[in-house]
């Protein structure tokens, strides 16, 4: 029994540990990125938005997939031009976030698991 | 008695099995709180500001205030206040701290514990920095848009149909403004499309502040998303943005007030219902629903009809 509370433990452990950020170590491009998808990104891709025309995708394992949400290839040309242009209901985020942003953005995306 | 021996025993076994599984259950509580404690968005913003205008009536304030840092940008907008006590006590100049509250769908936000922190600006508000928004029954301005398809359309073209009219600029990243609008705009349309009388009777125009960067074909793009591709949809709702000049007369008859500043745009929510007969009906900022908004479209349409529902 005390074998089978230490396993629940364990296991809720775990929950926690995958429901918040990854301890992972990340280089200062990443951190940087991962700065900008959270003031950016995760408002819309990591909350229900009920109020939405469209609920945003979730973005974790992104390029681990064969094809974004959208359907187009899941390369990192076409995430950049998704951030850049928007895509459906998804605003454009030209002249907010460009260059180095985008880059340390999508670095960061490739660690969301 | 060898028999009560061991009834005995299975009432120890099940006492202890009842202590584990509460320590089992005590653990995994604790655990569930700490991942809702460490994982949840805070919903809570301090605010520090200055009060530019209130309004008794609906309870609300707009204050100009500093960056909220995670929530809004510096700049001037209404905040709802559910403590009409503390809207009687303020006056346009006061300066205050405040709470910044979201509500549960992150649609809806207002202030509490509200402190004066510095009341010696009192009745010292440039009248520049109040809303004039027109009165309910006045006549709206008849400025020219261009629209989606680069036609040119003016508010009088709506005349004889129940118009509600929104700001919104297709870059705006903050879901409970511009995709919020224009997400519950979509919702209006496919409800009031289900009726043709309804249809017919009624029109939604949503004005982008950023003739800039929202072009036609920018907002041919933006709408038909929240068409669905439905290009006909556009006979019902227009997209469209205008000059600077109308864009200031039209933002400040609606009480709309925007800033660009580094790329973003700061700005307030406003919608605005216009009669079949070109005055203004009501004005809505932030507390709103969208069958809130078709009902009074509906009501607006046909004045005369006996429907269902209160304004």
């Amino acid at each position: 029994m005390i074998r089978g509370s230490l396993l629940l433990s364990a296991l809720l452990a775990l929950l926690c540990s995958t429901a918040c950020a990854s301890k992972e170590q990340l280089s200062n491009a990443e951190i940087e990125g991962q700065w900008l998808y959270e003031s950016h990104c995760a408002e819309c891709h990591e909350n229900p938005q009920p109020d939405l025309h469209k609920q945003p995708p979730n973005l974790h394992g992104l390029f681990f997939r064969k094809s974004l949400p959208s359907g187009a290839p899941g390369t990192e040309e076409q995430v950049r031009e998704t951030i850049i242009e928007g895509r459906g209901t998804m605003p454009a985020f030209d002249r907010r976030l460009r260059g180095d942003d985008v880059k340390n953005l999508i670095k960061y995306m490739r660690k969301l698991k | 008695m060898r028999r009560r021996v061991i009834e005995g025993g299975e009432e120890l076994k099940s006492e202890k099995r009842l202590s584990v599984a509460k320590i089992v259950a005590v653990i995994g509580l604790l655990l569930l709180l700490a991942v809702s404690v460490g994982c949840n968005r805070t919903k809570k913003y301090s605010l520090q500001g200055e009060v530019v205008s209130k309004n008794q009536e609906i309870s609300e304030i707009t204050v100009k205030h500093g960056d909220i840092p995670g929530f809004m940008p510096a700049m001037a907008m209404p905040y709802r206040v559910k403590d009409p006590g503390i809207v009687q006590e303020l006056q346009p100049g006061d300066k205050i701290a405040a709470e910044v509250i979201l509500g549960k769908d992150s649609s809806d936000y207002w202030l509490e514990d509200i402190r004066i922190t510095d009341e010696s600006g009192r009745g010292h508000v440039k009248a520049s920095a109040a809303p004039r928004m027109l009165m309910p029954g006045k006549r709206v301005p008849d400025v020219a848009l261009i629209n989606q398809n680069g036609s040119t359309i003016h508010l009088s073209d709506f005349a004889g149909k129940a118009l509600l009219v929104t700001f919104i600029y297709t870059r705006c990243p903050m879901p409970n403004f511009c995709p919020r609008l224009s997400s519950q705009f979509a919702r209006i349309h496919n409800e009031l499309k289900k009726d043709p009388e309804d249809y017919t009777k009624t029109h939604l125009l949503t004005i982008s502040f950023d003739p800039k960067y929202d072009t036609p074909a920018v907002l041919l793009k933006y709408g038909l998303a929240y068409l669905d591709g439905d290009q006909s949809g556009f006979s019902h709702w227009d997209f469209a943005s205008t000059n600077p000049g109308d864009l200031a007369r039209v933002a400040q008859a609606f009480g709309l007030q925007y800033e660009e500043e580094d790329n973003q745009i700061s700005h307030n929510m406003s919608i605005v219902l216009i009669a079949p007969d070109g005055t203004v009906t009501k004005f809505w900022s932030t507390d709103w629903t969208w069958t809130e908004l078709t009902e009074n479209m509906r009501k607006a349409a046909h004045p005369n009809a006996q429907r269902g529902g209160t304004r």
